[in-house]
């Protein structure tokens, strides 16, 4: 017995001990002092960024960069967990809705000081771009890397057998009251289980086979992709003193109206019912299976679309509102640091490189993004030319200066929190529009809670 | 706990049933000693894995924590903040609700299953077939039905067109949501849960049945009289795990409906996942997690009591 | 068993029996062809067939990019990521934690289960209960204190951090054992007493035999766990030569917020990630019915 009890306790011991020992072979310490470690999520992007590490590298020998790839939701956890177990990435790309949030937790190293000391010139980016990476604290936080804004995705085969011209297409009209242009094109677009169109007479609401219009979901706090052009060219703004937002205006009449419309186009039988909407995989899926007309999207979903082989996708301007213009967000992604970095200097050069137009070239050919870098827009131009994509829509806004910022906050994540739910409540019908005014006193109350 | 879960104390010289006459060789402590042993590496995992980091859990309920500054108390703050949070008990109307059709369905389905699978065929493909959904992780198994049950173009309501049913919008209906996922975990747990169950079949001994066989018992009767009666340790330990299992959904939600549509589906741990990572409000995360926990304590002890899993009817 | 052969003939019960046998089996089944059809299909074709029930414009593309034999050009074409796939290697760190966790866990698991079933001693069935209040222990609690210990030990992307929390014990696998060995009748214990025999040798002897079933049956569920387990390995082996299958395989998950998964290259990436479980199962399939042996002894 005493023999057998003593065999099991070395087994167990030598058990625990064993892999520990093997492990301090494997840990962290073991990359080099000029090692920058960097994560981006969109493996889309991932060929590119490898392109840049070695161009950074043949520049900067000192330097090299470990390129690590994880899908956004997993990207989020891992990162959070990385910021409190202190195994962060030395450099990561970061979004407007969560950069607020990590800079007031002082998670992200401010690089006012670098950009000083290296006399960067920010006036090579698209206007106003580098600014949005500027805390509610005033700290800089990040070089800008790409930019977005929103058109419609139509599918030409159905704008052509509807008999809606590209020119009518790109002049559309809107307003809260009989939704302009935009309307008539969307009703249409519709064409129900017996082939009669949204604006013909017998139109069989309750038996849709395509949908003028389709959308992803009831867009939440910031709309980007579903309303928020809407509700801009109709005058309204998301909260005083855009975006660094100290209170919001949700229960505005002008974004009201503009939801109450948008609603209606539901009750018409122009638009599926959020249910349908959202009860399933995605909305380009839909768009790609000849379901809907047009879909509202991001530029950064090109390759998504363009991977719909058996839909001819065309592009068309946001419609004009009653402020007299197309308005559309424009947002954009940046490379920060974070602040428990070991080699502050290091990942500085690396994102002071991704930065840089050298860099921006090489993302610009992948014709995957649009490059914060203004000289290296014609390259992007050219590379989504040669995909087949006039990308001009998405650019317009930006040249005119008719763009606005994502509602960027600390507290989005509550915000959101609050909105989603009370969004999808209207869409369902189970309330009005007017019970916005309600969310936006709760979220209001987040926000002076917070401050 | 102690008292519906006592074991037949394993004597060692005489036969079972005379506990008061046993010569204690190590007085009170029994076989404590070997039982250490035994004990220890388990011991060694549980300590550090679980007792530790839910201690750590507990203190962290009553404080404020947004993870990514240090801590500070703030005493039953948490706890009566829950109170007042209607998204807290929604999402606790909504986990029962999950939890009640999936259990209730897993559970007959699997039983029934397993029946087959030891009355009726002896075949391992059979076998494997049943097990196949549970290879499949559960993100995936999600996806997968997510496709599959797609409003416009999934295979589900193309089906149900075929046959002149109107399509269903299983994941965007507020009425839908819960059960589509209740289901697609079926799916993925029954063939599982029936092998659990056959595990405990196969220790009921055959001369039971032939005894049954003799006394002209019909199957009906068999399964009521003898089978479900014998079965009952086992069962017990299923239904406990299951049900355990069943109040934690979350990575189905997270993948399909994230909640929605309006507050349908935000399971509690759906929500107690939220606050912790996407709002940083960890403190409160952990309070909800605490009652949680207390809840499923409560739930697997009545259930233990009720079902007295003590030991078979046999022993 | 010799009683369900004797009732061979098809009564009109045993008749629904089978109908339901089969009912269950397709409603099983019917979820794997899609897979099937849709990992052999084109992905860029999906979704404007989805009624169509053979593989749309049918392809190996996508069994190819899992297996990491496409180039990135040619997964970007076909709808793909742009990551790439060494395979076999982590076909390999899957196979090495999977077992070392299943082998360890359930052999630890089992001795625990021996103390709570078959050994007296004071507060047992308390400490029991202490055991079995960890399975409902909410994961948040756990997740990031053992990551954190893991890499205080240095054990980041090492095989060791990946096994080491499930690699003592799990509340659900000394729970089951217990069960089952509760229900070992106690004269054939008692006579290897007689004989002389020390816990040790009933434990190896008498009891781990008698559980053969059982323990087949849970280390197969723990393999399976441990095959499919993500999120841990994410965190912890995110190394090249430590990354398991299933962390791999997330590239075909959706990557971007708005993006849909790589539909066909995520179906095939599932289905030759079960393949060595199928395998597996079927292998150890017999074990699990020979448990009969046992039944005679009560």
């Amino acid at each position: 017995m005493n023999i057998s009890r003593r065999t099991i306790l070395k087994a167990g011991l030598a058990g625990l001990v064993a892999p520990a020992v093997a492990g301090c072979n494997n840990g962290a310490a073991s990359r080099g002092t000029g090692e920058v470690i960097y994560w981006l999520w969109d493996s889309a992007q991932l060929p590119m960024y490898t392109e840049c590490a070695k161009v950074f590298h043949e520049q900067n020998p000192q330097y090299s960069v470990k390129i690590e790839q994880y899908g956004w939701d997993d990207y989020w956890s891992k990162l959070v967990t990385g910021f409190i177990s202190e195994t962060a990435p030395d450099v990561f790309t970061s979004h407007s809705s969560r950069y607020p949030l990590f800079a007031a937790k002082d998670q992200l190293l401010p690089i006012d000081e670098y950009v000083a000391q290296d006399n960067l010139d920010l006036t090579i980016y698209q206007p106003r771009l580098a600014d949005r990476w500027i805390g509610a604290d005033g700290k800089r936080y990040g070089l800008p890397k790409d930019w977005d804004t929103e058109v419609y995705f139509y599918n030409s085969a159905l704008t052509e057998a509807a008999g809606i011209s590209a020119e009518q297409l790109n002049s559309m009209t809107w307003n809260p009251q009989d939704g302009g242009t935009f309307e008539q094109i969307v009703a249409r677009l519709t064409v129900d289980s017996k082939g009669r169109r949204g604006d013909q007479s017998g139109f069989d609401k309750k038996n849709v086979a395509v949908y003028g219009l389709g959308f992803a979901d009831a867009g939440g706090s910031d709309g980007q992709t579903s309303w928020s052009w809407y509700a801009a060219s109709n005058g309204w703004k998301y909260s005083e003193g855009e975006p660094w937002g100290t209170k919001f205006f949700y229960g505005d009449p002008k974004f009201t109206e503009t939801i109450a419309w948008w609603r209606g186009l539901i009750t018409k039988g122009y638009m599926p019912t959020l249910a349908q909407a959202t009860s399933g995989v995605d909305v380009t899926t839909t768009f790609g299976a000849g379901k809907y007309g047009m879909t509202p999207n991001g530029s950064w979903m090109l390759g998504t679309y363009a991977g719909l082989k058996q839909v001819k996708t065309k592009l068309a301007r946001l419609p004009q509102g009653p402020v007299g213009k197309r308005m559309s967000m424009m947002n954009g992604l940046a490379d920060t640091i974070w602040a428990g970095t070991t080699r502050p200097e290091a990942s500085w050069a690396w994102v002071k490189f991704l930065g840089s137009k050298t860099a921006q070239d090489i993302v610009a050919k992948a014709g995957v993004v649009f490059p914060a870098v203004t000289e290296s827009m014609p390259a992007a131009k050219a590379a989504f030319a040669a995909d087949g994509w006039d990308v001009t829509p998405f650019l317009e806004p930006v040249e005119a200066g008719d763009v606005f910022a994502y509602p960027a906050n600390p507290n989005s994540a509550d915000v959101n929190a609050v909105m989603t739910p009370a969004m999808e409540s209207v869409l369902a019908f189970e309330k009005d529009p007017s019970s916005l005014a309600e969310a936006n006193d709760e979220v209001n109350q987040i926000l002076s809670a917070a401050s | 706990m102690t008292a519906t879960i006592k074991a037949p104390p394993p004597d060692r010289r005489r036969s079972r049933g005379d506990l008061e006459a046993r010569p204690i060789r190590r007085r009170s402590l029994g076989d404590l000693k070997v039982a250490l042993i035994f004990l220890a590496p388990a011991t060694v995992g549980f300590v550090v894995f679980y007792i530790w980091p839910t201690l750590r859990g507990a203190y962290l309920s009553f404080t404020e924590y947004s993870l990514l500054s240090p801590p500070e108390f703030n005493g039953l703050q948490n706890y009566e903040r829950m109170v007042q949070d209607g998204f807290f008990w929604n999402a606790l109307v909504v986990t029962v609700e999950y939890v009640v059709i999936n259990i209730g369905l897993q559970t007959v389905l699997a039983v029934g299953i397993a029946m087959l699978m030891y009355r009726l065929t002896k075949s391992i493909t059979v076998r494997a077939v049943v097990l196949l959904p549970y290879l499949v992780a559960n993100v995936v198994v999600a996806l997968v039905w997510y496709w599959m049950l797609d409003f416009q173009i999934g295979i589900v309501n193309q089906f149900l067109g075929w046959i002149g049913i109107d399509p269903i919008a299983f994941f965007g209906e507020s009425v839908w949501g819960i059960p589509t996922i209740a289901l697609i975990n079926v799916w993925r747990h029954m063939g599982y849960t029936a092998l659990l169950v056959f595990a405990g079949l196969q220790t009921i001994p055959t001369y039971v049945y032939e005894a049954a066989e003799v006394d002209g018992s019909t199957e009906m009767k068999t399964f009521w009289r003898i089978t479900l009666p014998l079965l009952r340790p086992v069962l017990v330990m299923v239904l406990v795990v299951t049900i355990i299992g069943s109040f934690q959904i979350f990575d189905t939600v997270a993948v399909t409906t994230q909640g929605g549509p309006i507050n349908a589906t935000r399971v509690i741990y759906y929500y107690i996942y939220e606050r912790a990572f996407t709002r940083f409000d960890f403190g409160y995360a952990s309070a909800m997690a605490m009652v949680l926990f207390a809840l499923l304590a409560i739930v697997s002890l009545l259930q233990l009591r009720l079902l007295r899993a003590k030991e078979s009817d046999l022993a | 068993m010799s009683v369900a052969t004797r009732r061979r003939a098809l009564t009109p019960g045993r008749t629904v029996a089978w109908v339901c046998l089969i009912v269950l089996m397709l409603l099983t089944l019917f979820p794997f062809y899609w897979m099937l059809r849709t990992a052999l299909s084109d992905n860029t074709q999906l979704a404007g067939n989805s009624d169509s029930l053979l593989p749309v414009e049918s392809t190996l593309g996508a069994f190819k990019r899992v297996l990491g034999l496409a180039t990135v050009e040619e997964a970007q074409a076909q709808g793909g990521s742009g990551a790439s796939v060494n395979f076999w290697l982590y076909l390999r760190n899957s196979v090495v934690v999977s077992t070392v966790t299943t082998v360890s866990q359930v052999f630890f698991s089992a001795m625990a289960a021996y103390a709570f079933a078959r050994l007296r001693w004071p507060g047992r069935d308390k400490v029991f209960a202490v055991f079995l209040a960890a399975l409902m222990v909410p994961p948040i609690f756990t997740t990031l204190p053992n990551f954190v210990l893991i890499k205080n030990l240095g054990l980041l992307n090492s095989f060791a951090g990946i096994i080491l929390p499930a690699a003592f014990m799990t509340p659900f696998a000394i729970f089951f054992l217990r069960q089952f060995f509760l229900g070992i009748s106690r004269e054939l214990e008692e006579a290897a007493m007689i004989d002389g025999a020390g816990h040790r040798r009933i434990f190896f002897g008498l009891i781990i035999p008698m559980s053969a079933a059982p323990i087949t049956t849970l280390a197969i569920l723990t393999y399976i766990n441990s095959w499919n387990d993500y999120f841990w390995p994410l965190l912890v082996g995110q190394q090249e030569n430590v990354r398991v299958l299933t962390v791999a395989l997330g590239i075909f998950r959706s990557q971007t917020p708005q993006g849909s998964p790589d539909w066909a290259g995520l179906m095939a990436a599932t289905l030759i990630a079960a393949l060595p479980m199928i395998i597996l199962f079927l292998a150890f399939a017999k074990r699990i019915t020979n448990s009969i042996g046992f039944s005679g002894i009560k």
